[in-house]
């Protein structure tokens, strides 16, 4: 038998004792996964669709909701003109009835009309097939939502009550863009009766120029019409929120490591004391107090390992589930990051909670330790 | 066989700050070799001279010198203890989540043998007592004499120069109890190895080369046998 097997051998002792005291450290351990993955997730989510190569600016219609509202299309052409912008696309947004939901997508499946030539505005560099052609009854579809509506290229879909063929699949990778579909603005403006109407317009702006000062121009000339978000300003507000997650989860650790602690000493303070006798044994066949003390941190990180597993599985089916119940939207950010952070706050409280019996097994009196009845 | 492996004069022990004198002023030498039983009421110091010799305390006066070892000046005894010392306690004190042969292995922890020398040598020592078939049994699984023997194999694992047994019939009945001793005194007689037992019994300790009678924390009467 080696020195490390007995140490892995002493906490299954008192199952019900470690046991309790796992679950305390583990519940710790997985709200610390937890919150690092979905913190990881929606981080990535967001710099996915706000820095995705595309747009600079979003300009929607003034105080109306992100999704709805619309801009008379004329206004894409004089956003055009003001310097500092490099290109701008006018999307029409429209939410067809259809029977299969998407899952994994941005909301609900909506359609998109864009003019051919402003694709790239909205990321998409390319598609698998090729890309609808102008005034036609033709459509490229997200990955996403091609997957869940179970399309290929060369299927139709019924959409507005017109059947539209697919032409090609695109992916950009932005949560977005990818559950949606595109088609010519024209086509779409005709058969949803909207006219001249778009949704959103998206501008690109030049390298050198100052966002800020480019969306407070386009609200001065349009007041009360238009409004403009520059993607970093939303992303700053969003990384604000996420660092006030951040230091939760910092806090949280800290409390978990605290109240891990606790248990852990009470848990080994008791072990330490119910085998007064034994250690009395121990020092009488010339163990070293280093040995004893070095089994009691054993086993205290032994215990706070066994969490360490336990609470980053339930760390994780937490996340999983939080995230689903959420809409499914936003996946999980799975790094080694997250999970090494779960297991040096166990290793910290299993040292941190080993170190006091540890210490006071290792200097018991060994005449008193085995007249201990 | 005239050295002298235990020398103590004047040896004084008090407990409870001070008001319970365990060692009052003992004395005793223990040739190598030697079997010694000593007798004496409760309460008059045996097991706190055994707990002497063993290095498990420290006296407050007189000198104590085992095995080449003066035993007052020494900072670090779990050496001394790991080589010299084998002590067989009247409780067996077992590991109870040990199996047997595992609990034979726990004093070859501070020598340096892999598994496989570790595992070698308790199973010498546990077929020198008889229990080579049971190694693999847990403590609450055998007899109080069994479980002797496992504590008799312990002790002696690691070659030491002399067994310290404290009563270690005490809790047997006198059946097993004498099987016990003469496991012991065999084993004592085999491996050379000088015997300290403290024992109630006289026909116990009639089986000695040497009966040592403490009382009040003293050696008042020493009968040597004349074989
Ligand atoms: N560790 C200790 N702390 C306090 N008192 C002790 C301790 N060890 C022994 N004593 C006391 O010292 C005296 C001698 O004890 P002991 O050597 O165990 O006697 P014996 O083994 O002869 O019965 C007793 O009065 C006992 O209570
Ligand atoms: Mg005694």
């Amino acid at each position: 038998m080696s020195y490390f097997s007995l140490i892995l051998k002493n906490p299954f002792r008192n199952k019900t004792r470690s046991a309790l005291a796992i679950v305390g450290i583990a519940v710790g351990i997985a709200t610390i996964v937890a919150l690092g993955l979905v913190t990881g997730g929606l981080k990535a989510a967001t710099s996915e669709t706000l820095n995705a190569g595309g747009s600079d600016l979003t300009v929607t219609e003034a105080n109306s909701n992100f999704m709805s509202g619309t801009i008379d299309e004329s206004r894409v052409g004089e956003l055009a003109n003001i310097s500092g912008v490099k290109n701008v696309a006018g999307v029409l947004r429209k939410t067809p009835i259809i029977n299969t939901s998407v899952e994994g997508g941005f909301g609900s499946f909506s359609v998109n009309g864009i003019e051919l030539d402003k694709l790239s505005v909205v990321d998409i560099e390319g598609v698998n097939g090729s890309l609808f052609s102008p005034g036609s009854n033709e459509i490229i579809i997200g990955k996403t939502a091609a997957d869940s509506l179970d399309k290929k290229v060369g299927d139709t879909i019924n959409l507005f009550g017109e059947d539209f063929t697919i032409t090609g699949i695109f992916e950009t990778g932005n949560i977005m863009y990818d559950g949606t579909a595109f088609t010519s603005l024209d086509t779409l403006q005709d058969i949803t009766n909207s006219p001249g109407e778009v949704s959103t317009i998206y501008i690109q702006a030049q390298d050198d120029t100052n966002l800020t000062e480019l969306s407070q121009t386009i609200e001065n000339t349009y007041p009360n019409e238009l409004s403009a978000t520059s993607a970093s300003a939303l992303t700053d507000r969003i990384n604000e929120g996420l660092s006030i997650i951040d230091s939760a989860t910092w806090a949280i650790s800290l409390l978990a490591i605290f109240i891990g602690g606790v248990g852990v000493i009470n848990t080994m303070i008791m072990s330490v004391y119910e085998r007064t006798r034994e250690i009395g044994v121990l020092k009488a066949v010339g163990w070293r107090s280093r040995r004893i003390l070095g089994m009691i941190m054993g086993e205290s990180i032994v215990l706070t390992l066994i969490a360490a597993v336990v609470g980053t599985v339930l760390g994780i089916l937490a996340a999983v589930a939080g995230l689903s119940f959420l809409g499914g939207e936003i996946s999980p950010a799975y790094s080694l990051d997250v999970f090494l952070r779960g297991f040096l706050v166990a290793i910290l409280v299993g040292v941190l909670g080993g170190i006091y019996p540890a210490y006071r097994a290792s200097q018991l009196p060994p005449t008193e330790a085995l007249r201990y009845e | 066989m005239n050295e002298h492996i235990i020398e103590i004069k004047d040896l004084k022990k008090r407990y409870d700050e001070g008001k319970i004198a365990a060692l009052n002023g003992l004395d005793l030498k223990i040739k190598k070799g030697e079997f010694v039983s000593i007798m004496g009421p409760s309460g008059s110091g045996k097991s706190t001279l055994l707990n002497m010799i063993g290095a498990l305390d420290v006296a407050d006066e007189g000198t104590i010198k085992v095995a080449g070892i003066d035993l007052m000046k020494t900072k670090d005894l779990s050496q001394f203890r790991s080589q010299e010392i084998g002590f067989v306690f009247q409780m067996h004190n077992l590991i109870p989540n040990l199996n047997v042969l595992e609990n034979v292995e726990i004093p070859m922890f501070e020598n340096n043998l892999n598994s496989k020398q570790m595992q070698e040598r308790a199973l010498e020592l546990l077929k020198a007592v008889g229990l080579e078939d049971k190694i693999r049994q847990t403590p609450n699984k055998l007899s109080g004499g069994e479980r002797q023997r496992v504590a008799i194999a312990r002790a002696l694992v690691n070659h030491p120069s002399i067994i310290l047994a404290d009563e270690p019939t005490g809790s047997l009945d006198s059946k097993t109890g004498d099987i016990i001793l003469k496991l012991l005194r065999d084993l004592h007689e085999q491996e050379n190895v000088t015997l300290v037992m403290v024992t109630h019994e006289p026909y116990v300790a009639k089986m000695a080369d040497r009966i040592v009678y403490v009382r009040d924390g003293k050696v008042y009467e020493e009968d040597d046998k004349i074989d």
